[in-house]
């Protein structure tokens, strides 16, 4: 293995003083679960590893100003059994439950798995579904965008080398909204997505569904929200009969999205499932969605 | 560089290059080799220790990010005099240990298990064990064992508490 160094940082004021340090090509490391993982495939093009995980700024999950906070370095179990997020970001903590394995989840965090971008990740439709902010700084300062466009391709993202992600906000959904995240992978558990959703629909008094948002990832170079479908929800009492066509323009969506190919039939299949389930389940009368 | 931990009860100090892996740490550099190499990318389980009270992958621990922590290995799970736990030996009894690679990835997870749900079901001891592969027993054993124990310790627990 390739040789690096290893500084920790104690505050975000010395993690990005030390992101940009000329003398070495540093890299943020957090849970290091994608990062140790990186190491073993390929060397590694950077000379020192920056450990950000006990940054008190970015362990934080509160509620600041009708926005939910939730910092960079939260692990995943962290995410799972925070009562705030359960509640303001339910489809986010039933995502977290779903990644890896207990040891896993201990380690690896939210701003890794964004960072990491890649196109199976958990929290990604999450986070663009509840129309997350990620908040960005470096020497040069701070800036904040929509996690929905900050991946730019599979493994890229709008990050500048010497910049770290700190947190996320997210504004608190309104009471009627229920939101879940439902993943398909190839073995029950401890597994990567092979197909992930994530939806939130709200509700009028007359029960019509008022504000709708489904976020499809994995089977899309990079998780997006599939607005046709969202339009065909708007004013319409839930059903089975309008799941089944949301469905289908779900599906419609995706080829129009990626083209035919050799995985169209699978793809379309699963996601036809996922969004009947997905839709059931935000839209059942208990306040408490079905899970993965 | 030098790290300094609580390795299985007593404050060390090891010099080691920043690189390395806490597995690689733990099994070349400290010569605790109960924890086990299975696929090096945290997928078996194998490499399992507990660190500041929460179960890892030692594999994907980067040795420096143990620096101030609290770390226990299968070495530091069996009793004070070195006999084997309750744990350890209702994996003999129970018929868990065939091979014994998995198996002190296996005890660490059940121990950080026991430590936060001391009376799981057996549905919340597979989940605790979801990143625990095992090839030779099929895991029904080791349910049994892990369930065993937990009921062995929460009936010593209440006839305690009685007396």
């Amino acid at each position: 293995m390739s040789r690096f160094t290893y500084a920790r940082a104690h505050s975000v004021e010395e993690a990005v003083a030390l992101l940009s340090d000329p003398n070495e090509k540093s890299v943020p490391l957090a849970g290091g679960t994608d990062l140790l993982v990186n190491i073993r495939k390929a060397p590694p093009t950077f000379t020192r590893v920056v450990d950000v995980r006990r940054v008190p700024e970015m362990r934080i999950i509160e509620v600041r100003e009708a926005q939910l906070v939730i910092g960079a370095a939260v692990s995943y179990t962290e995410l799972a059994e925070s009562a705030l997020v359960q509640r303001y970001a339910t489809c986010l903590a039933q995502a977290a439950r779903t990644v890896g394995g207990p040891a896993i989840a201990n380690m690896g965090t939210l701003g890794g798995n964004i960072a990491s971008a890649a196109p199976w990740a958990d929290a990604l439709p999450p986070l663009i579904c509840l129309d997350a902010h990620a908040h960005l700084r470096s020497v040069e300062g701070a800036r904040s965008l929509p996690v929905a466009e900050l991946v730019l391709a599979p493994n890229q993202t709008r990050l500048r080398a010497n910049e770290l992600i700190t947190h996320f906000t997210l504004p608190l959904p309104a009471p009627d909204v229920q939101s879940v995240f439902l993943k398909v992978g190839h073995r029950i558990a401890q597994t990567l997505s092979r197909a992930n959703l994530a939806a939130a629909i709200g509700r009028d008094a007359t029960g019509r569904i008022a504000t709708a948002r489904l976020v499809v990832g994995t089977i899309v170079p990079v998780a997006q929200r599939f607005e046709e479908v969202e339009s065909l929800l708007i004013g319409q009492h839930p059903s089975p009969q309008l799941f089944v066509e949301a469905a289908a323009r779900a599906a419609e969506g995706l080829v129009r999205r990626v083209g035919r190919h050799w995985a169209t039939e699978y793809d379309t299949r699963v996601l036809k499932a996922l969004v009947v389930r997905a839709l059931r389940a935000t839209t059942a009368p208990s306040p408490t969605p079905e899970g993965v | 560089m030098e790290i300094s931990l609580v390795l299985n009860g007593k404050p060390i100090t090891v010099e080691a290059p920043a690189h390395i892996t806490l597995l690689e740490l733990l099994r070349e550099y400290l010569e605790l080799t109960g924890t086990k190499e299975g696929c090096d990318i945290g997928e078996c389980g194998a490499c399992a220790v507990i660190m500041d009270g929460m179960l890892v992958n030692s594999c994907l621990v980067l040795a420096p990010q143990a620096h101030g922590s609290t770390i226990t290995t299968i070495e530091g799970l069996c009793n004070a005099d070195g006999s084997l736990s309750d744990l350890q030996e209702n994996f003999i009894t129970y018929g868990a240990v065939q091979c014994g690679i998995c198996i002190p990835g296996m005890i660490v997870a059940a121990e950080a298990l026991l430590a936060k749900h001391p009376t799981p079901t057996r549905e919340e001891i597979r989940q605790a064990l979801i990143g625990n592969l095992c090839r030779c027993t099929g895991y029904q054993q080791i349910v049994d064992a892990i369930e065993a124990t937990a009921y062995a310790r929460r009936h010593l627990a209440e006839s305690v508490a009685r007396a």
